[in-house]
């Protein structure tokens, strides 16, 4: 509340930069709610980018302070600075590069001593840095208690306490920011245990065991000696010490009989060390209350329980998505065919020709607008995701799942981009790059296009009312289990094939749970939300477009005489390899196809190739529920949208793999759809 | 003994670490050193455990699990 009216956050988006007179970079562990607390500076008014090279996701925003901009950039969440992973060698060349002023480095409090290990190496960096006590509300519900004096002391830097998620100390921590810019050395007041050399390094916060401090200062001499335009040569000299890849390739030197494996160790140790000094002086009532989420965890993720209750989260989910959101649907669809005659109406009072009437409100409303009533439904289930990732279930999962996954040469972990694939495939297929083996994250990749998205929804949704009744919703969420077990088989397959099975390779943390951040949720889903009409007003507009004018073309010029345009001629082109299938009517075929551009175009396709009444007009060509099933399950299991295919070739980085991709989900939604079709017609 | 053998609910001393270097340095910079007290509060038959370390907690996997060597510890924390 005490950002209101004082920092105005403000960006200018379009691409063109913010003037800016300070950059400041969030840094923290992940977990640390460090997005939130982003997040409460800028709101939702992001500019979202990837960062040079890869596709971690770069968020940058601006604000306002008294007369300053403040350009804001979230970095990836990372737990270290070694160049080990991805996130941290990121976050490391953003720092070393001159675009950064000053580093907020984003604590959980209930989590210190973990946290700190992050803040001394931002420490060595040399970087103005400013640390952010998040989750202080945590620490005081525990009955601890942080020494906000002493904790400075030995730190070196300005500390300030905030509160992401009740907006309390964003004013201060900006303020710290400014009159923190100099690159000053920190002062601090502190002996350490370890090590009587401190008089000769006193003024570094990090001091290190004589032994080791005199090898820095060795190799610091001969970095000074070959690179004299290095700058912060004390940290160069510590990654070399430490073995780092990255920095021993870009400054080599002949280090032999000063480096040696077990510095390596003991530089680690020590920092370990003297976070346990920190946190035996500032951190009062320590472990005073057991954490709850070591009571819930019993639960959760218990040998016994802990997977019926995630499939019973996940029942939940999927009822909750099919009920209110078909509450929501019905006001939508009411709302959007309002739209529709009035905007009849107007056509008509403006004079409008037949044509054009028919490409506003066939084309475009009908196509555009049957998409758009399914947005409740999306809402809902992203609202779901976002619950379950913000509240610190999703990790839970990837343990819970680790031993079936495991079955299938995977590692539990590979569980969580499966499930993100509820929501989209693409982020799902991106989120695999948590996976550090290559063959597994290909592996997961290759499955995950098989989970339901939610742009397959509005398929399931339409067709199971149009011909399953009152067993609707069963229909529906059968095409979620379908799903899954698809992916498992194939996963099982590939293992079986490849003979190599990665498993026992687990490494996640588990957060604290915590109630889910109002903010942080409404931006997620909103993100969701605005992709969904964003592909609405672009892809699905642009295909609608395309399906009318092939549907009221034909050879012969405009044409009202469907069975006489270009649509149909396609359609009953391709129609005799869909025979088997049960979906040899060319209208179906034709919203297949188009629904390779994105999924939800099946929908908006057969919607305006049915001229708006689908039951009776396929229904009429003698498709029935089986048929129905049929389609609903072909639309499961084939190529997920033209988005997919493009980030599967970015990822794996190889058109070779992003072919059989293409080709084994067209193959085994050709061989469902039969067996479900042949197999139903022997037995119905 | 290694992590993997360990029992629930229990604490142990991490007193080498024996895994791959890439590991080893994640391992680390979780926070999961040699030296440090683990305290076992979940382990499936597979071997998948969650550990608390320097306050915070991590699923591991078995074969992560085997590489870390232990020994009971009692009295300390």
């Amino acid at each position: 509340m005490l950002l209101e009216g004082k920092l105005h956050p403000e960006l200018k988006s379009g691409g063109q930069r913010v003037k800016a007179n300070l950059n400041v970079g969030f840094v923290g562990n992940p977990n640390c709610g460090k997005t939130t607390l982003f997040n409460a500076y800028t709101g939702a008014k992001l500019k979202v980018a990837n960062w040079p090279g890869v596709t971690v996701e770069k968020k940058e925003g601006a604000m306002r302070y008294h007369d300053n901009t403040f350009k804001l950039v979230d970095l990836p969440g990372t737990y270290g600075l070694s160049s080990y992973t991805m996130e941290e060698q990121l976050t490391r060349q953003y720092i070393l590069g001159d675009e950064v002023d000053v580093i907020i480095d984003v604590a959980d409090a209930s989590n210190l001593e973990r946290n700190l290990y992050l803040t001394l190496q931002l420490i060595e960096l040399g970087k103005p840095v400013v640390l952010a006590l998040n989750m202080m509300d945590i620490v005081t519900e525990r009955g601890m208690e942080i020494d906000m004096h002493r904790l400075p002391e030995m730190l070196g830097i300005p500390v300030i306490p905030v509160s992401a998620r009740h907006k309390t100390g964003l004013d201060i921590l900006m303020h710290a920011v400014a009159h923190h810019k100099e690159n000053k050395v920190p002062v601090t007041e502190h002996q350490h245990k370890s090590g009587d050399n401190y008089f000769k390094h006193e003024k570094y916060v990090m001091v290190y065991s004589d032994e080791i401090e005199e090898r820095i200062d060795i190799i610091k001499a001969m970095l000074k000696k070959k690179y004299p335009d290095l700058k912060n040569t004390r940290w160069h000299a510590i990654k070399i010490l430490e073995n780092d890849r990255e920095i021993r390739e870009e400054y080599p030197l002949n280090t032999e009989g000063i480096t040696d494996k077990k510095y390596e160790k003991a530089i680690i140790n020590e920092k370990y060390d003297f976070i346990q000094e920190i946190i035996e002086e500032v951190m009062v009532n320590r472990n005073e209350k057991a954490a709850l989420t070591d009571k819930v965890d019993k639960y959760l993720t218990s040998n016994i329980f802990g997977i019926p209750i995630f499939l019973g989260i996940m029942a939940l989910v999927f009822f909750l998505t099919f009920t209110i959101g078909d509450v929501l649907k019905g006001w939508m669809e009411y709302f959007l065919s309002a739209i529709s005659d009035k905007t009849g109406l107007l056509l008509d009072l403006a004079g409008a020709g037949t044509i054009s009437k028919s490409l506003i409100i066939e084309g475009i409303i009908g196509g555009v607008g049957g998409i758009l009533s399914f947005l409740p439904n999306i809402f809902i289930l992203f609202l779901a995701l976002a619950f379950l990732e913000d509240s610190g279930y999703m990790s839970r999962v990837a343990y819970v799942m680790d031993g079936i996954m495991g079955k299938i040469g995977l590692s539990g972990r590979a569980f969580i981009p499966m499930l993100l694939g509820f929501g989209c495939t693409v982020p799902a297929v991106l989120a695999s790059r948590a996976l550090e083996n290559p063959k597994d994250k290909l592996r997961t990749i290759l499955v995950t296009p098989f989970m339901s998205c939610s742009a397959r929804l509005p398929i399931y949704v339409m067709f199971s009312h149009l011909f399953f009744g009152n067993f609707a919703m069963l229909a529906a969420f059968s095409m979620y289990v379908l799903g899954i077990v698809i992916a498992i088989l194939a996963a099982y397959i590939m293992k079986k094939i490849s003979k190599e099975s990665n498993t026992g390779n687990l490494l996640i943390e588990l957060p604290e749970y915590k109630k889910p951040n109002k903010r942080t949720i409404s931006i997620y889903v909103w993100e969701k939300v605005k992709d969904y009409i964003t592909r609405a007003g672009t892809t699905i507009f642009v295909a609608s477009v395309i399906i009318w004018a092939l549907l009221n073309f034909g050879p012969s010029g405009y044409t009202k005489e469907m069975s006489e345009s270009f649509g149909s001629y396609i359609g009953k082109f391709i129609t005799p390899i869909f025979k088997p299938t049960g979906l040899g009517q060319w209208q179906v075929v034709l919203s297949l196809i188009s629904g390779i551009a994105a999924k939800e175009v099946v929908v908006s396709s057969i919607t305006v190739l049915c001229q708006g009444n689908v039951s009776g007009v396929l229904t009429a060509m003698g498709f029935g529920p089986l048929n129905a099933y049929a389609l609903m399950a072909f639309c499961l299991l084939y190529v997920p949208c033209a988005a997919s295919i493009v980030i599967i070739r970015k990822e794996t980085n190889s058109a070779k793999w992003t072919l059989v991709s293409v080709m084994m989900q067209l193959s085994v939604a050709y061989i469902v759809a039969t067996i479900i079709y042949q197999v139903g017609s022997l037995v119905l | 003994m290694n992590l993997s053998q360990g029992v629930r609910d229990n604490s142990y001393k991490i007193i080498n670490i024996e895994m791959p270097e890439n590991i080893e340095r994640r391992l680390q910079t979780l926070g999961i050193t040699e030296g440090s007290i683990v305290e076992l509060l979940n382990i499936k038959k597979n071997g998948t455990l969650i550990l608390k370390v320097r306050g915070s907690r991590f699923a591991v996997g078995g074969k992560i699990a085997s590489g870390i060597k232990i020994r009971r510890a009692e009295g300390e924390s």
